[in-house]
């Protein structure tokens, strides 16, 4: 899964200005860390939902994907 | 005493206006069928013209539906048949959406939907009752939608799709719409008169009184559309004034928030709707730069660039800019540059018949003082640049309108708009414009440029509308809608009252572009020298009978040109850009290398001798440099030739390691992280350090939102502890070199130094290792010189540039961060220090302070910037003399000129001037020299021969056998074969 995450999906997000990376995987629950354009994305959850779809048609696994985000200073307000 | 603040709470008369606005914004279709057998398949682009497709395939795309993916490119296909009650009516395709979507219609390309614009007049392109829809979106979810506000609650890679449509318009309606566009912005700008706005406010209300919105009338629209005219229009009781000249542009940033391979499609996009505009408006006109997209849209959409050279030969779509992309103008050499403009140029004439006489550079951070020249001999007359009046960030640029000397006394026309590249041709921006402009007296018309961008898209139906409309109100500055190269012949060519500004035009922001991106900036200035390698020996190389590998070294050079565009080697771009440059670059040093070849023994590329301590590779050599074992030599190999090179191992008695380490030139006291106490000249019995010298300085550098562009002056406020932890020690002792080492580190980077002293060099040479994970953090290194003085100079790469280090007045106070190439130098008449680098290009200077900027740790727009490995050098070189008779520049090429193997010879080294290139041309009839002054100095060389004086674009300007050169001055020679 973290190669998953981090070979498949982050590149795509890259290309968008955003930076995902792994942070865990228990129990269905796939935690990950958002950060550049996607750390301020107002649809984000959009995303989400299509990174779930993607493990599940590329991984035949079922995951609740929990976002962190790390929004940079300047965009802390 | 309390005091109650009076709210309005109640709905103000402006409000109800806008409200009614917007209502009749929902009336401008007439009819709207819906396409609802239209069908989407997602992929992904992963190079030109190629893409790598979901699996799903096709499937129906209905309005609600979730579409796009993230980088993702989706393909749409209808085919709709076009309802008996809309055939032969004028029909449009409405699609609104926040991405950027070509539209081809029964085969024909018809325009492009995005953000701005949401119709496509269908019309001209139906030639049955079935139109087949085949649609390329490419999602647009970047920074520049934040000047079209209504997208930004939209932006992002999932987007809801909200329908296609065959709508048909009406126009009634649409003509009050842009009339109210045009008021209600003058009547809501603070930069009109403010009885004309009371007047605008009033009328305006009276006009949409004469509308029910509850039951909405074509007629009553036109009754409000004649109020507007009688009434408003009619008015001239309130004199405007000014004259402004609107100039049609569309700023396309070729890798930026997206890859080079996406901007194939954004550049056709920009074209089609302008090729389109131009089709319903021939008054319009536009601006499109970079022969590089002129050459995409060749290759991959033929069809639509044979009608693209229609509409520039009708003098619709002009070509503007000369160069090849719109590169940075700080970091690459004079060589790079004078590239841009000739293989620019080389194409608008292979293709249009035209040489363009403007540079045109709206977004570039600075530009060097090489320019003028350069422009001057690539036949550019005029030079267009707007950064400078709209970003500065401590002093107002003083002109607008203006004349531009160079460092060598070439001067150009130059145009600094007062007001930002990308408008949408409002009023109050044109007022704005004429409002900020400080040459009214003596520049003629201002120059304002309107059109989205940045990822193009360009002008809109309605910039054009208002823009037909301007001279109806009295209120408005004189416009005029001409061509760039019209604007600049018309007000600058030959005006004497032009003001002249002699120096570089700094930007005073964008100051960590110099840094950002470490690996590119070295691997850059490698591949400069290597490409002037491979084009030295290939040309010798032909003159002793080989083919001259013509297309391939253009091939490579073009490719370098793309990365120097100005979101690629400035390093303010995301992730995959960088990855496309590393792969670029190193796919460029392969096929150099093979270009380059070898030989059994080394060539000499400089037209000088190099007289001083290279490091020459060798399996077999006793000392190790970047990891690669060789020899210190001085290689004493004449100008352009090839030889042995002799070295004599002797023993290492040259110097003693103690509290000092005495070298034949110093005494050296080296601190153990590498910093150095004093370094003592024995020859010129003086010290050389005056304060922390050599120390490596790391400090919190928080500039904000534009954080892989600037460097803030409170950069110094919070330094970063730099922890040593392994002191330093001496690893290497020979016939030549000591080297010491010390690690250096924080919490999370590593950082190695390794000092050489040597035997036969005044140079103190630094290596650094660095593994770097930091975040937000610039490193620098500092020399606080015992040397007195106000002036640094700098390498330009083709001459140099003094610079104020004292802080007396803001234009100095600005300049705290500058750009440099080979080195830079602190100096007193009789001495001074130059710090010569292979790959850095930022600099501090202080007072007797010189701080080499070495890394930074952005994080946007790409969150993993500079982390990673890094290696680069530098060499403290003091010096006894001047810097020009120290011969900096001399060291400088040498040290940043590898010495390779190649068994050539040429016979003339052409004096004094240091050799840029030696090529075949372009044509393949002659050898092309091109020699620089780069010392200060005026003089003559003797060919013994006539050859032919040529300009950068390869054309002959006269015949000579003697070339006179001033101070600074780049010639090019052609010898014919």
């Amino acid at each position: 899964m973290k190669d998953y995450i981090n070979n498949i999906i982050k590149p795509k997000l890259q290309g968008d200005g955003g930076e995902i990376d792994f942070v865990s995987y228990e129990n269905g629950i796939l935690t990950v860390l958002l950060q550049g354009e996607c750390s301020k994305c107002l649809i984000v959850d959009r995303c989400i939902a299509w990174i779930e779809s993607e493990v599940m048609r590329d991984m035949g696994e079922s995951v609740k994907v929990v976002a962190q985000k790390k929004k940079p200073f300047f965009w802390d307000k | 005493m309390a005091h109650i603040k009076v709210v309005r709470r109640s709905m103000r008369p402006e409000e109800w206006t806008d409200l009614r606005f917007g209502w009749l914004k929902r009336y401008i279709y007439d009819e709207k069928f819906e396409i609802e057998n239209l069908k989407v398949r997602d992929a992904r682009q992963v190079a030109e013209m190629q893409y790598e497709y979901y699996p799903e395939g096709f499937r129906p795309l209905n309005k609600g539906d979730m579409y796009f993916t993230p980088d993702g490119t989706a393909f749409f296909e209808a085919d709709v048949i076009i309802p008996e009650h809309l055939q032969g009516k004028e029909l449009w395709f409405s699609l609104k959406t926040a991405a950027e979507i070509i539209v081809k219609v029964n085969g024909k390309y018809v325009g492009g939907v995005d953000p701005n614009r949401d119709r496509i007049l269908l019309t001209p392109y139906i030639d049955s009752d079935v139109l087949h829809f085949e649609m390329e979106g490419y999602n647009r979810s970047k920074p520049d939608d934040e000047r079209n506000p209504e997208s930004l609650s939209v932006r992002g890679c999932r987007q809801i799709f909200e329908g296609a449509y065959l709508a048909t318009i009406n126009h009634t309606v649409l003509d009050l719409v842009y009339d109210l566009e045009l008021l209600l912005d003058i009547a809501k700008s603070e930069l009109f008169n403010e009885d004309y706005r009371n007047f605008l406010n009033r009328e305006i209300n009276n006009a949409l009184n004469l509308i029910d919105f509850d039951d909405l009338k074509t007629e009553d629209v036109a009754s409000a559309k004649k109020y507007v005219d009688d009434v408003i229009y009619a008015n001239d009781d309130y004199k405007g004034n000014g004259d402004v000249a609107l100039i049609a542009h569309s700023h396309l940033d070729i890798a930026y928030y997206w890859r080079r391979i996406h901007s194939v499609q954004k550049n056709l996009r920009t074209i089609l709707i302008q090729l389109r505009l131009m089709d319903r408006y021939p008054d319009f006109k536009y601006t499109h730069t970079q022969a590089y997209t002129y050459e995409m849209l060749e290759k991959y959409y033929p069809d639509v660039f044979e009608e693209l050279k229609e509409k520039i030969a009708n003098g619709q779509f002009e070509p503007v800019g000369a160069m090849y992309v719109e590169p940075d103008c700080n970091i690459p050499c004079a060589e790079s540059l004078i590239r841009q403009f000739m293989y620019g140029q080389h194409y608008f004439r292979e293709k249009f018949g035209k040489t363009v006489k403007n540079c045109w550079l709206p977004d570039v951070f600075g530009n060097s003082w090489i320019l003028p020249q350069i422009l001057k001999k690539s036949g550019v007359d005029y030079f267009v640049s707007n950064k400078m009046s709209t970003w500065n960030d401590t002093n107002r640029f003083p002109h607008n309108n203006f004349i531009w000397k160079g460092i060598d006394g070439s001067e150009v026309y130059a145009c600094v708009p007062p007001t930002h590249f990308i408008t949408w041709n409002m009023p109050s921006q044109i007022q704005e414009n004429w409002e900020a402009y400080q040459d009214k007296n003596q520049g003629g018309q201002t120059m304002s440029m309107f059109g989205y961008g940045d990822g193009g898209s360009g002008c809109t139906e309605e910039m054009i509308e208002v823009m037909h409309r301007f001279n109806k109100l009295s209120i408005m500055p004189k416009t005029e809608h001409i061509s760039g190269q019209e604007f600049l012949e018309k007000n600058l060519k030959d005006n004497k009252n032009l003001a002249k500004w002699d120096g570089e035009l700094y930007l005073e922001m964008h100051r960590g572009t110099f840094t950002t991106k470490s690996q590119m900036k070295r691997y850059n200035r490698k591949l400069e020298y290597k490409l002037r390698e491979a084009e030295i020996v290939s040309t010798l190389r032909h003159l002793k009978g080989a083919e001259y590998p013509h297309e391939e070294i253009r091939d490579i050079y073009k490719k370098l040109l793309i990365n120097q565009f100005h979101d690629i080697l400035p390093g303010s771009h995301i992730a995959p850009v960088y990855r496309d440059a590393m792969a670029d670059y190193e796919e460029i040093d392969a096929r150099l290398n093979k270009i380059i070849g070898t030989g059994e023994d080394y060539f000499n590329s400089l037209n000088f001798t190099r007289s001083h301590l290279t490091f020459v590779e060798n399996p077999n050599g006793e000392s190790v440099r970047y990891g690669k074992r060789g020899n210190w030599v001085i290689p004493n190999l004449p100008p352009l030739t090839c030889g042995e090179i002799v070295y004599n191992e002797t023993n290492a008695d040259w110097l003693t390691i103690g509290e000092k380490v005495v070298t034949p030139f110093y005494e050296i006291i080296f601190n153990t992280d590498g910093s150095i106490e004093s370094i003592y000249d024995r020859k010129a019995q003086r010290e050389w350090v005056g304060g922390e010298f050599n120390k490596l300085k790391l400090y919190k550098d928080n500039p904000g939102v534009y954080d892989a562009w600037d460097i803030l002056p409170n950069y110094k406020d919070r330094e970063v502890e730099v922890k040593i932890l392994s002191p330093l020690k001496t690893i290497e002792r020979n016939s030549e070199v000591a080297s010491f080492e010390c690690v250096l580190g924080t919490e999370t980077s590593t950082w190695k130094r390794i000092i050489r002293v040597f035997r036969q060099s005044r140079g103190i040479e630094v290596e650094n290792i660095v593994d770097w994970n930091e975040k937000h953090v610039l490193a620098k290194a500092q020399f606080d010189c015992n040397v007195l003085t106000r002036k640094a100079v700098c390498d330009t790469s083709a001459g140099f540039i003094e610079r104020d280090t004292h802080r007396n007045t803001t234009w100095q106070q600005a300049r705290f961060e500058v750009c440099h190439h080979k080195w830079v130098d602190m100096s007193e008449t009789d001495g001074g220090i130059a710090i010569i680098n292979d790959s850095k290009y930022g600099v501090g200077l202080l007072e007797n302070s010189m701080s080499l900027s070495l890394l930074r740790a952005t994080i946007r727009p790409d969150v993993t910037s500079d982390i990673g490995h890094h290696e680069f050098s530098y060499m403290i070189y003091p010096h006894t003399e001047d810097f020009v008779k120290a011969e900096i520049n001399n060291i400088a090429y040498e040290y940043n000129v590898p010495l390779g193997k190649a068994d050539l010879t040429c016979e003339n080294s052409f004096g004094e001037l240091y050799m840029q290139t030696m090529k075949m041309s372009e044509k393949g009839n002659m050898i092309v020299v091109r020699l620089s002054e780069q010392n200060g100095r005026r003089g003559k060389i003797k060919l013994g021969g006539k050859v032919k004086l040529l300009n950068f674009l390869e054309d002959v300007i006269a015949e000579t056998d003697t070339v006179e050169y001033k101070p600074f001055e780049i010639v090019t020679i052609g010898i014919e074969t």
